[in-house]
């Protein structure tokens, strides 16, 4: 409930709206209330037979009521969307800004991959807090309080039943039935959970049921599994058809007991049979406002759940950069050195340490390679140089100065980082290449295309979401010439050329080591060739480095590096 | 709903369930005013004592608790129906999917599958238990309500039969007038709602530039603009409820002046009709109204279903088996292609007269570049796909006139990334074996693959869960995991798609032994990188652009195909020898 009130306070800063808000959805309920009220009374003053004007007064009146009505309606409608969509607005606003000083840290926390869509669905659900659970109470309240208040000129015992019927329809049914909602809601969930996986494994293993003959097993299993899912679902459709009927019917049994007491107090002689038609279609009406809140109970389990889901991703720590010595900036305009002592790293929450005892020394103007098979822990020593991780154990030094004293900022001001999986935006190449640096010209820009051989993109060329329109090689020299236009000093490549040919990557490499000649570069590469120039090649296998000198050394050697260079060669692409 | 015909119906029995309570519920509508207006007309100009009326109320009471059952009633059939046919649906989809051979190559296109057997079939649920219900009712109570008004007076059934029909014609111009816009304002949503998912997923990248503190303008300034964008969208829907509601709202105004003056004027009907028909005239432009909203709601459930059709229509080339034995014998099967060919879907990519022999304890190669119809071949070979030209024979008879069964008994199929299924590591090496593996011989599989070591290091050794929502697994560990599915099975036929690169040397060393020492009894086939596999092998395939272009051994064809020779020695610097 805490995370709803963080909503909250976002929701209220659209005041305006939200007074529009209810103040047209009060018209709109009360005209209506009003409408009906008239026409009774009308009908029952005309059976009284009174002159021809008081009846086209009354007409007059109830036509009046109705346009209010539809007009307020529209209103309502239009203002508290509107709020609604601002309210949305603000929430990413605000959640943008507590995650992004968490980042990058929050996505190795978090390493499902759909913890972002799930943010994106998670604020999206919110939508309905203010329009569903928000306002529709407030206005249901005020307008059975002044209907209640209008009634007790007539009737007090009526205007009591009014009351009684109030709190049955808004509160007691809905509560109940909130109760019951949060058991179904979760075994929904868990229900699509268990049914995506079998689909999922169906889908994408289905070569391998084929031929282990698994096939008829698991189209069992998942029937069964999709079974209980729609059984589920079919639980939640008829609990909330059991909810609004028991709504419903609350409020007709309270209309009931309004006709039936006034029809007693008419017969008693304490109420005007005059207005019985009104009190009773007074009743009808004004329940109809409660309707809203038999569904009211599931978005406020819904938002609650996005709301806590939400905070509960930014709320885990806030940036562990505790400022308890002083920061040291990097110097720019200079290639730096790097040096790691002994140092060990796992990955939060795995016993299996990534990286063990590792030590190496990468002189100002260095040119390195680390190679080693996958999973062998070489992105993630890039990762701790880039002071996206920490180190359990040992030191990393930068120009001398402790990663720890060095605001992660500073070190990615200095870098030129190309990793394996790099973000393209929705926009077009200009812009996708802007990021790199201000004041960048049009010439610069399309120069460096040249250099990655991408000559035939023009910087105007549109750019869809995530990169989905440019191939695997071209999203990389995409990446490359990003980088390169950047224009600082120490290198950090995480297999920048994995998907373009190796004459292409020669070129590439050729203009990169080129602008790079008095820089510190560190290659993570998945190829053994081209690899004769550089000063150190380092090569890692289950976290470990377990060789490391120039190509030559290591070829003489006839070690780790020497046989699978035998392979690479062996194997025809 | 027509794109679904044939797949799922709603049962006879539920429709009639529908319809008969939308004729209660009418009738319970109908009794309801009747009721209030008798009790009032009672009280009020007939001066009943309470006595008189109690029967009255007990008659009402009763209405009410009808109308609400019939409610519920019809609200739950309706729940209930929808259950049926999204089953329905997702076992058509399932049958459809899984007796499609084409499923095998699909990998690119799993994601978007998934999508329609979890979500699309979901999104049809709200037509069944919304929307057909709601018709059912719109096309039966107002008649109800209309008919009882003209028995009561007949000017006020006229008005209302007259004034109808304006609220769908209105509803349909309108959403004729302005569905263009609402389709170009749609795209636009579309577009700047997946601003803010662009941005997050960029975070880093923007952090490793410096700009992520900028993007927060950037992600108000989409997300005003969305709202702008859906709010032109949603003035034209409540603009024509707002008209809508002016239709009814005059309707019922007509209907009241009309009677008023009857009333009072001519004096020519009584308090009770005129109370009767003013009660009745909201209720029937309600239903009607209900119409137009839950109309809303079964769009998206056309489209949903359309996406559905649109999968099960797809062509299948499904794969014929016969009733013949493949017995188990000592020797593995002789294996001939004969002429043999497959292409995808109508003018996809082709795999033309496929001749080859390949004899017991074969070692096989295919070998091509990218795209040139290695993979298919295999699964060709492997029974996955059927072949359209030609003949696939082994042992002398047809592939397609053995069992299914005995064909996959005798195989196994080492993928380049082997599918790990949730469960322990146990079960994912036993799924590949004969059923009933013992964990000694699941150990002992293992070992031979080189993964024991790396099982026995886990605190749960065997038992430890792996896939989905277990642990994850390298690449060369997946692959040792495959390789001992392989030694647990025994098969006579391996088929093998060599991987391309990044596995450790432990795991190459281990798959090169493995695949020598499984050599020894079974026929391997090969989609061969290694050129140590290539020289090795009996017999090369060599495929171009889904022909089979020579066959032969690493040294004639060096010798005699130029193309062949080209392609290794472009990886070996020029030195093929």
């Amino acid at each position: 409930m805490k995370d709803l009130l963080i909503v909250t306070k976002l929701v209220m800063v659209e005041k305006k709206d939200i007074l529009y808000s209810i103040l047209f959805g009060f018209l709109a309920a009360i005209t209506a209330v009003a409408l009906f009220a008239a026409s009774g009374y009308m009908i029952s003053k005309a059976a009284l037979v009174p002159p021809i004007n008081t009846l086209t007064i009354m007409i007059a009146v109830v036509k009046l009521l109705g346009i209010a009505r539809a007009a307020s309606r529209y209103a309502e409608r239009y203002f508290s969307h509107r709020a609604t969509f601002t309210i949305l607005s603000n929430l990413r606003v605000s959640f943008y800004e507590k995650l992004e000083p968490l980042a990058p840290g929050i996505f190795q926390k978090f390493r499902s991959g759909d913890l972002l869509s799930r943010i994106v669905g998670d604020v999206e659900s919110l939508q309905n807090f203010f329009l569903r659970v928000f306002y529709p109470p407030i206005v249901l309240v005020i307008v059975f309080l002044s209907t209640i208040f209008f009634v007790t000129f007539y009737s007090v015992t009526v205007a009591l039943v009014l009351l009684v019927g109030l709190l049955l329809t808004s509160f007691v049914v809905p509560a109940v039935f909130a109760v019951s909602q949060r058991t179904i809601d979760h075994h929904v969930r868990d229900g699509r959970g268990e049914l995506s996986t079998e689909v999922t494994e169906f889908l994408y293993g289905y070569r391998d049921l084929k031929i282990y003959q698994k096939l008829d097993g698991k189209e069992q299993q998942l029937t069964n599994t999709s079974d209980a899912y729609i059984k589920e679902q079919e639980r939640e459709g008829v609990h909330a058809v059991l909810g609004q009927s028991v709504n419903t019917i609350v409020s007709l049994v309270i209309s009931w007991f309004v006709l039936a007491l006034g029809a007693y107090l008419v017969v008693e002689g304490q109420l005007d049979g005059l207005f019985l038609a009104m009190l009773v279609m007074i009743s009808l009406t004004v329940f109809e406002n409660a309707t809203p809140m038999a569904v009211l109970p599931s978005h406020l389990e819904d938002s609650r759940r996005a709301a806590t889901r939400l905070f509960s991703v930014v709320s885990e720590g806030s940036p562990e950069e505790v400022q308890q010595r002083e920061m040291v900036k990097l110097h720019s305009e200079k290639a730096l050195s790097i040096q790691m002592d002994d140092v060990s790293f796992a990955f939060p929450g795995e016993a299996r340490t990534t990286l063990k005892n590792i030590n190496l020394s990468l002189p100002v103007g260095s040119k390195t390679t680390i190679v080693g098979p996958s999973g062998s822990g070489k992105s993630t020593l890039l990762q701790l140089l880039l002071k996206m991780n920490t180190a359990n154990q040992g030191g990393i030094s930068i120009d001398g100065t402790s990663v720890n004293r060095i605001p992660q900022e500073s070190i990615w001001e200095e870098a030129n980082v190309v990793l394996q999986e790099n973000h393209f935006f929705f926009g077009t190449i200009r812009d996708n290449l802007l990021i790199a640096k201000d004041g960048l010209t049009d010439e610069e820009m399309e120069g460096m295309l040249a250099k990655v051989k991408l000559n035939s993109f023009s910087l105007s060329d549109p750019v869809f979401e995530k990169g989905e329109n440019l191939s695997g090689g071209e999203k990389q020299r995409l990446a490359i010439a990003r980088a390169m236009l950047k224009g600082a000093h120490l290198w950090l490549l995480d297999e920048p050329t994995s998907s373009i040919d190796v004459l292409t990557e020669r070129s590439i490499y050729n203009h990169l080591f080129h602008q790079a000649k008095e820089d510190t570069v560190v290659l993570v590469s998945h190829r053994l060739t081209g690899l004769e120039k550089m000063d150190q090649i380092i090569v890692m296998e289950q976290g470990t480095i377990i060789e490391s000198g120039s190509f030559d050394e290591l070829m003489e050697k006839k070690g780790y590096f020497y046989e699978m260079k035998q392979i690479e060669k062996s194997v025809l692409m | 709903m027509k794109q679904l015909k044939g797949i799922a119906t709603v049962s006879r029995a539920s429709l009639w369930v529908l319809v008969f309570s939308a004729v209660l519920t009418g009738a319970a509508i109908i009794g309801q005013a009747y009721f209030f207006v008798a009790i009032v007309d009672g009280v009020f100009l007939k001066e009943k004592s309470f006595e008189e009326i109690v029967p009255l109320l007990g008659g009402l009471l009763a209405v009410l608790l009808a109308r609400v059952t019939f409610t519920y009633v019809s609200g739950r059939v309706g729940v209930k129906a929808a259950s049926r046919v999204k089953r329905d649906v997702r076992k058509a989809l399932l049958n459809k999917f899984s007796r499609n051979p084409m499923q095998a190559s699909l990998h690119g296109q799993s994601g978007q599958k998934v999508s329609v057997m979890m979500d699309a079939v979901d999104e049809i649920d709200s037509y069944y238990s919304k929307y057909l219900p709601q018709m059912i009712q719109t096309s039966i109570v107002p008649f109800m309500i209309v008919s009882v008004v003209f028995t009561q007076h007949m000017f006020s059934g006229l008005l209302m039969l007259i004034s109808a029909p304006f609220i769908p014609i209105f509803f349909i111009i309108i959403g004729v007038k302005t569905q263009k816009k609402s389709e170009t304002q749609l795209e636009k949503m579309a577009e700047f709602s997946g601003r803010f998912l662009d941005t997050l997923q960029g975070l880093i990248t923007l952090k490793l530039f410096g700009r992520a503190a900028r993007q927060k303008e950037a992600i108000q300034q989409s997300s005003l603009d969305f709202r702008d964008a859906t709010m032109d969208v949603l003035k034209i829907a409540f603009l024509s409820t707002l008209t809508i509601e002016f239709i009814s709202m005059l309707s019922t105004g007509l209907i009241a002046l009309e009677i008023g003056l009857r009333l009072v004027v001519f004096e020519s009907i009584t308090f009770f009709t005129a109370f009767f028909v003013l009660i009745l005239a909201p209720e029937f432009y309600l239903s009607l109204k209900e119409l137009s909203a839950a109309f809303h709601t079964g769009r998206g459930s056309m489209g949903a279903a359309k996406k559905v059709a649109e999968e099960l229509t797809e062509t299948e080339q499904a794969v014929q088996w016969g009733e013949e034995t493949l017995q188990v014998r000592s020797t593995p099967p002789a294996i001939g292609l004969r002429g043999t060919g497959f292409r995808y879907g109508e003018d996809g990519f082709a795999l033309k007269n496929i001749q080859a022999e390949l004899p017991p304890y074969g070692q096989i190669a295919i070998v091509g570049r990218s795209g040139s119809g290695k993979t298919t071949l295999l699964h060709l070979i492997a029974g996955l796909v059927a072949p359209q030209e030609g003949e696939m024979v082994v042992d002398g008879r047809l592939l397609s006139d053995y069992k299914e069964k005995d064909w996959l008994d005798q195989l196994s199929y080492i993928s380049q990334h082997p599918y790990l299924f949730s469960g322990t590591i146990e079960e994912n090496i036993a799924i590949g074996g004969r059923s009933g593996a013992s964990r000694v011989e699941v150990k002992k599989a293992a070992e031979k693959a080189g993964i024991a070591g790396m099982i026995k290091s886990l605190e749960k050794g065997y038992d430890t869960a792996i896939g989905e929502a277990g642990r994850g697994l390298s690449g060369g560990e997946k692959q040792r995991i495959a390789i001992a599915r392989a030694f647990l099975k025994k098969p006579s036929v391996i088929l093998f798609d060599e991987p391309t690169t990044g596995l450790d040397l432990h795991t190459e060393r281990i798959l090169q032994e493995s695949m020598e020492e499984l050599s020894q009894s079974s026929t391997v086939i090969t989609v061969a990188h290694r050129l140590h596999t290539i020289k090795n092998a009996d017999q090369i395939l060599f495929l171009s652009d889904g022909e089979l272009v020579a066959t032969g051994t690493h040294k004639e064809l060096i010798g005699s195909v130029v193309e062949y020779r080209d392609m290794v020695s472009a990886q070996q610097g020029g030195s093929a020898e």
